[in-house]
């Protein structure tokens, strides 16, 4: 055997901290997504009723302006939790559209260019791997949620002044959380349908379907079973029951916030398992 | 202080019932170490197993002193090169380099100026602003290359490093390996071409059914084949006298004269007793102008212990 001398240097220099290392997946992949139609197309589009509802919010501190339509229409113009539900339940769909577009690309192609064996080869980890990729969904889908909410939110605080603020920050927070849990369902419905399927296309009807058919399924085993409980397996509904209590409005008939909050998280077990099966270094014959 | 090693300790792994290796103790020293063996043989398995990737079911693995099982301390000083095309689709190399050393935890500066150099080491300086998917096969594996090699690893693992690349920039390439063992580092890469192993191999790890076959230096391992008689060929003027000299000893077992009968192939079982009687002809005045090793090469190893097997 020869004898090497030892003729390099180990670098030396400072390392970055543990999160700013994940930052360079959501870097490149949100310049990459940013660059497609489609998803600029969504974005703009779902910006539409955040404004109208700014409207709405202007309008109701105006009332002068409506004055010559009576006072029927003056009483029904309040921003309370109502408001709020109804604003959430619209963009929750534009949050499904644009993680429909954004998702399936973020693991898909790895799997499919056996990129993985690359990453992981690096000091990270399969979690931060997907905590990356759910970086770059939840910040993309914060666009048409939690953002233009608090937007419509803090306008409203501005208008309504201190005391409105006081008594009603509930709301603002029941947006930011409500949205927050959202977009996670949203980004491990789509992480895991991408992962799953390695045609892009495939994966984002997969994201679609994945609500449709839960919805669909739900709907008849309740109509079947006459049972109430079964709305909570769809994830939109329990989804809306769970903001519906956050933002104070009355829940109807059907599963309380707690089996609701139930099916979700079992249903986000179950999508994190998928993802545990699928991103393997290596892949793994059985 | 004796030389880092990365020490397989009875290490198996298996993809379920299916073997990837099977009980394969080794000790690689720095230098250049090639693991040869067919497709399906284990050597991807090895490469992950020495890079954490995987984690072996039985054994342990010892990379210049550190465990697999710390993946943080393990990934900075092991690079890896697959032999996949992984860049992200739209990424230039450029982009391809320095993101791969912000996973690293360098700084975007730092990982700048440490892609550049690596893109400058591979000759990828000016195509390093255009997309990957645009580049050939050859610079995709010298971008890749310099993915594994920019933030300065002391393994450099590479499976199929030299696929594709172009006679002069796979003997720059070669170049680069060889400065890398020079430095004390470990370079260890798969290869299907025997020949150039065989050139640039400081130690060989032949593979077959997830067993290690052989490892060791190529000659080393040549001379630890009993069984089959060691090949020379002797080229001298008096060829036919010299050739019936060798024939009457015992341990030549066959000797095949040249057409040009000016030299001959001698197949021996005891090379040092060879070495003395072509010393002793020497000596009795016959012209011996040459004596090669016909069959210290990593083609003939392949052949002995593994093709021999299938």
């Amino acid at each position: 055997m020869a004898v090497y001398r030892r003729g390099y240097q180990r670098y030396q220099g400072a390392y970055t901290s543990h999160f700013t290392r994940l930052l360079a997946f959501p870097r490149f992949s949100w310049r990459r997504l940013m660059s497609q139609r489609l998803v600029d197309i969504v974005i703009i589009v779902s910006l539409f009723w955040p404004v109208a509802c700014m409207l709405f919010v202007y309008l109701c501190h105006h009332t002068e302006l409506w004055q010559g339509l009576g006072g029927g229409l003056t009483r029904i113009l309040s921003v309370n939790g109502q408001f709020f539900h109804v604003f959430m339940t619209v963009q929750s769909v534009f949050a499904v559209l644009l993680a429909a577009l954004a998702g399936p690309g973020l693991i898909a192609p790895d799997l499919a260019n056996n990129a993985l064996p690359l990453y992981f080869s690096r000091p990270i980890s399969r979690l931060d791997y997907v905590l990356a990729r759910i970086l770059v969904l939840v910040g993309m889908i914060s666009f048409v949620t939690w953002i233009p909410g608090l937007f419509v939110f803090g306008m409203q605080a501005g208008m309504a002044g201190w005391g409105w603020l006081v008594s009603n920050w509930r709301l603002g927070a029941a947006v930011f959380a409500g949205f927050a849990v959202w977009s996670l369902l949203l980004s491990l419905v789509a992480l895991a349908s991408s992962a799953y399927v390695r045609w892009r296309i495939i994966a984002g009807a997969v994201v679609l379907g994945f609500f449709f058919v839960l919805a669909g399924a739900a709907q008849m085993i309740k109509q079947v079973m006459g049972a109430d409980w079964a709305l909570a397996l769809n994830p939109g509904e329990a989804m809306s029951r769970i903001w519906k209590v956050m933002l104070g409005v009355e829940l109807d008939a059907g599963p309380g916030p707690w089996a609701c909050a139930l099916a979700l998280s079992v249903t986000a077990l179950i999508l994190c398992w998928i993802l545990e099966r699928k991103l393997r270094a290596v892949e793994v014959v059985s | 202080m004796s030389a880092p090693e990365v020490i397989f300790d009875d290490v198996s792994k298996f993809y379920g019932e299916i073997l990837g290796v099977n009980r394969v103790t080794l000790r690689i020293p720095p230098g250049i170490t090639s693991m040869v063996g067919p497709n399906g043989s284990g050597k991807t398995t090895l490469m992950n197993l020495m890079t954490g990737l995987i984690q072996p079911d039985r054994g342990s693995i010892n990379v210049r002193g550190l465990s697999p099982l710390d993946p943080e301390k393990l990934m900075r000083i092991t690079g890896y090169a697959t032999q996949y095309d992984a860049a992200p689709r739209g990424t230039t190399g450029f982009q391809f380099v320095s993101a791969g050393l912000e996973l690293y935890g360098h700084s975007r500066a730092e990982a700048a100026r440490l892609a550049w150099k690596a893109l400058e080491i591979v000759g990828m300086t000016e195509a390093a602003r255009r997309k990957v998917a645009a580049y050939s096969k050859g610079m995709r594996q010298r971008i890749r290359l310099a993915h594994a090699i920019a933030h300065e690893p002391e393994v450099l693992v590479l499976d199929e490093p030299l696929n594709g690349l172009d006679p002069l920039v796979r003997a720059e390439t070669i170049v680069l390996f060889r400065r890398f063992a020079n430095e004390g580092r470990h370079v260890i890469l798969s290869s299907h071409v025997l020949q150039e192993v065989d050139v640039i191999s400081d130690q060989v790890i032949l593979i077959a059914n997830g067993m290690i076959a052989a490892e060791g230096e190529i000659r080393t391992v040549r001379e630890e084949i009993h069984e089959r008689p060691s090949q020379f060929q002797v080229r001298c003027r008096d060829a036919s006298q010299v050739a019936s000299l060798l024939f009457a000893q015992d341990h030549v077992a066959e000797v095949r004269l040249h057409e040009d009968r000016k030299g001959m192939l001698v197949l021996t079982r005891n090379r040092k007793v060879l070495a003395e009687a072509l010393s002793r002809l020497a000596q009795d005045g016959h012209v011996i102008e040459s004596i090669i090793p016909a069959d210290e090469d990593v083609d003939a190893l392949y052949e002995y212990l593994i093709g021999g097997r299938q």
